[in-house]
């Protein structure tokens, strides 16, 4: 029997004639954990699409145990014992979690008692802490990333493919899921995950494969790589130094209060929470999945409501507002850029321009009967030459565009707003590093142009290097602040925690 | 008959007006233990207010002034009733409000008897007093209602009749300024405008010459005191009391406020104190205070202390706090002179010293 459990032979992809991938050769040896590492439109994703069967090659070939394969569907791929988590969770949003762990393993007769003690069961052996009969919608981003990885691991492949696993997870998930993927490795299961996150491949990672602009650049044991090594090899150029390298020294002062937060209540998720945001700072929120962080803020950007009896305050301003649904909060001067762009932050099948403009259309007041093709096409070019978008033209469809150059369409679309008050919600998750410096840059700019900003984030490295004050959030409520002069990652943690 | 029924509904569902919420200490207030490490100056029967010329501290002690320098405390002179605001003149001369109803003027310190005495019939509870333009004095009378050593009973009467006054030192002429103010209690000279903390609406207001209000701070989470000038500009406000939940909400049930006001000790009242712990009597304001033996700090607060920095146009700079599990509350007055800060702690009769140096190393940290 080879060692190499999968293989992939001069693999082209091409889109519309634009290669995603070209010429790429992989190899995945048998009970190896291999990190696909590359900046936001290398061809990762494409790469580990085509060995999950979502995609197939152009050109190339690809091999399975040693025999040719090209599997056309996810169905197929899984007969074939490969199994991919994706990024962008594939659950059904309306069935519970076990009736999603089962899903296509359906029997003639279903006794849904039967399921919830088998997922219980299973659930529990992967140490997550998730109820089964939970409606998957209902929950966090975090813990939809479990259940993907509990389906593949029930599944019972030979090859699981991560896209992104740890991007939604704290740090406490991170370990047991850490602990998940070598215990895979000790069962013989080969694991391909793609990570932005750098230590992580450097900690769980045999192998690491990079990638740069669809091209294969080098692939060594993980030993042999550090940081600095990677980076350079992904982007081309150094940039250890520009991203979270430096500690602040300096923070900007507080301007006016902007927004006051008080008991807000929003059962189960925020309890009595209070907290304040000037103007003309970075306030950083950290805290574990499930603090109620986003929560909080999606009330104060009306996409949430807070509890009907006593849910406490929201004052903007020095007024004292309720929204009812995110518009009012728009045009009241309130932007929220959300943590799951893909359900919430665009229209993928519409334009760049067309998504941006859509934005400026939730600013104004009433509606508009007609709308300017003419005007659409100018502020989605103002914009993607601002945020530096990466799109061959206005009418290129956000779908097709890597996940930064999506992350950089959602701020242009709350942008455009003209917003006093920007709330970034995980504003660099599944962002390759050269987009992080780049948000990074333009947060920063904010901030120093008066704006009151807002940056919720699971990543310490991020909070600590973006923010001027770091609230942290426990239980629904805001638990501690600190100056980033005063901030440590332990101290942060510790408050995170206890 | 709309506006009943819509306060009927804010009353059930917690909302508009009904809404009982109190702003966190955060930002530029952001709780340290800076009050409770400076240094205690001294320990008095009765601390009411502080008054400096930039060289001696001058502290208002019952009836008594007295003078501190290098750490020797001396009588400067004894009144028959109790002091209730103290303030230093640019020209040498101090001002001392008796009783809250008589402000007597000395031409110095040591004066033997007093160059103006104003006793208008209109001044029944002067709290503080500060310098103001072309001869004259500002003072805040707290209430008309009650006399200044009830202000609990005035703010469980949601008293509204706090006065700003100008007193013509030269004339003995007393000339409203503002009225109608929710306990008026320090105020402080602003460029052409007179800055006020109005305790019991939780704000400073910047008070025209032509009478005209506008909020300077809003919205504080505690009960704004006595104002004073900052040596590098903008002010000191100290606070002697934090909201809490439990007071706002006893705050808007009238009939409850009556009865416990009829029935109840007033040091057991659900209302803001100067200090506290001392009795298990005392109503709790939280179920948290201890845990495990320790008092948490974040816990709802009976008593508090605060002096807050203002800038020059009132935004919070930065602030030093005694917290729940500290002593130094009830902080009532705050000086600056040769560097540091000078506050009384009326909570526990104290003078409290803490250096800027101090001040800055402990913000820092």
């Amino acid at each position: 029997m080879s060692d190499i459990i999968l293989a992939l032979r001069k693999a082209t992809k091409l889109y519309a004639g634009v290669p995603a991938i070209e010429n790429v050769d992989f190899e995945l040896r048998r009970g190896e954990i291999h990190a696909l590492v590359g900046e936001n439109g290398a061809g990762k994703s494409t790469l580990t699409k085509v060995m999950a069967g979502v995609v197939t090659l152009t050109t190339g070939t690809m091999q399975v145990d040693g025999v040719e394969a090209a599997p056309r569907t996810p169905l197929e791929a899984r007969h074939l014992g490969i199994a991919m988590v994706f990024q962008e969770n594939s659950l059904v949003p309306t069935m519970t979690v076990a009736q999603n762990l089962f899903l296509g393993q359906e029997l003639f007769y279903n006794r849904l008692r039967g399921i919830y003690i088998a997922a219980q069961q299973f659930l529990q052996s992967l140490n997550f802490d998730v109820t089964p009969t939970a409606t998957v919608g209902l929950l966090g981003a975090a813990k939809k990333q479990m259940v993907e990885i509990a389906r593949a691991v029930l599944h019972e492949a030979k090859v699981i493919i991560f896209d992104e696993p740890t991007a939604t997870l704290t740090p406490e998930e991170k370990k047991y899921f850490f602990d998940l993927v070598r215990d895979l490795k000790r069962r013989g299961v080969s694991i391909v995950f793609i990570s932005h996150a750098l230590e992580e491949a450097l900690i769980l990672a045999d192998r690491i494969t990079i990638l740069r602009d669809g091209k294969h650049v080098v692939t060594d044991d993980a030993r042999n790589f550090d940081r600095a090594r990677i980076v350079q090899a992904m982007v081309g150029r150094d940039l250890s130094n520009t991203l979270y390298g430096t500690r602040k020294t300096t923070v900007r002062p507080a301007g006016a209060r902007v927004l006051t937060v008080q008991n807000l209540k929003m059962a189960p998720m925020v309890q009595n929470n209070s907290l304040s945001v000037f103007a003309g700072q970075i306030t950083g929120v950290f805290g574990l999945v499930g603090a109620g962080r986003t929560e909080t803020f999606k009330v104060v950007a009306g996409i949430l409501k807070r509890d009907f009896f006593h849910g406490g305050e929201v004052i903007l301003h020095g007024k004292p507002v309720r929204y009812r649904v995110p518009a009012p909060a728009v045009r009241a001067g309130i932007a929220y850029v959300t943590e799951d762009r893909k359900v919430e932050g665009f229209f993928e099948t519409m334009s760049v321009a067309r998504n941006i403009y859509l934005g400026l259309l939730a600013k104004l007041p009433g509606g508009r009967f007609f709308l300017s093709r003419r005007e659409a096409d100018k502020v989605g070019s103002t914009w993607v030459d601002k945020l530096k978008v990466r799109a061959t033209g206005n009418d290129m469809k956000v779908v097709e565009l890597s996940g930064g150059n999506q992350q950089k369409v959602v701020i242009a679309k709350s942008l455009v707003q003209d917003p006093d008050l920007i709330i970034f919600d995980e504003p660099t998750r599944g962002v390759d590093v050269g987009a992080i410096v780049e948000i990074h840059e333009l947060i920063q700019r904010l901030a120093d142009e008066g704006k009151a900003v807002v940056v919720i984030s699971s990543y310490l490295p991020e909070i600590m290097a973006l923010s001027d004050r770091i609230l942290v959030s426990r239980q629904g409520k805001v638990v501690e602040e600190f100056s980033a002069l005063e901030a440590t990652e332990e101290k942060i943690m510790y408050a995170a925690v206890h | 008959m709309i506006s009943a029924l819509k306060d009927f509904a804010d009353r059930f569902l917690g909302r508009g007006d009904a809404t009982i919420t109190v702003p966190s200490f955060d930002g530029a207030l952001k709780p340290n233990q800076i009050l409770e490490k400076a240094e205690t100056v001294g320990q008095f029967e009765a601390p009411e207010d502080l008054a400096t010329d930039g060289k001696v501290l001058y502290i208002a002690d019952g009836a008594a002034i007295l003078r501190l320098d290098a750490a020797a405390v001396t009588e400067v002179r004894r009144f028959d009733r109790a002091i209730s605001a103290l303030c230093c003149l640019p020209d040498g001369g101090i001002a001392a409000a008796l009783d809250g109803r008589e402000v007597q003027v000395f031409a110095t310190p040591s004066a033997s008897s007093p160059r103006t005495t104003i006793a208008d019939p209109s001044m029944n509870a002067i709290n503080a007093l500060s310098p103001g333009a072309q001869g004259t004095l500002i003072a805040t009378d707290g209430s008309t209602a009650r006399p200044y050593g009830q202000w609990v009973y005035d703010l469980m009467e949601r008293g509204r009749t706090g006065k700003v006054l100008s007193l013509d030192i030269a004339s003995g002429r007393v000339r409203p300024i503002a009225s109608g103010l929710s306990y008026a209690f320090g105020a402080c000279a602003a460029g052409d405008a007179v800055f006020v903390s109005e305790s019991w609406r939780h704000r400073m207001v910047a008070i025209a010459q032509d009478g005209s209000q506008r909020a300077v701070l809003d919205n504080l989470p505690v009960y704004p005191s006595r104002l004073s000038p900052a040596a590098s500009g903008g002010f000191w406000l100290t606070a002697f009391a934090a909201r809490t939940q439990l007071i706002e909400f006893v705050l808007r049930e009238n009939a409850y406020r009556r009865r416990m006001m009829a029935e109840i000790d007033p040091e057991y009242w659900i209302a803001p104190k100067l200090k506290s712990g001392r009795s298990f009597l005392e109503p709790m304001q939280g179920a948290h205070i201890k845990t495990m033996g320790v008092v948490k700090p974040w816990a709802p607060p009976r008593s508090y202390g605060l002096v807050i920095r203002l800038n020059a146009d009132g935004l919070p700079l930065c602030a030093a706090h005694s917290r729940v599990d500290g002593v130094n509350h009830g902080v009532v007055a705050a000086v600056e002179m040769a560097g540091s800060l000078y506050a009384i702690a009326k909570g526990p009769g104290r003078v409290l010293r803490a250096p800027l140096a101090m001040i800055e190393r402990e913000l820092r940290a």
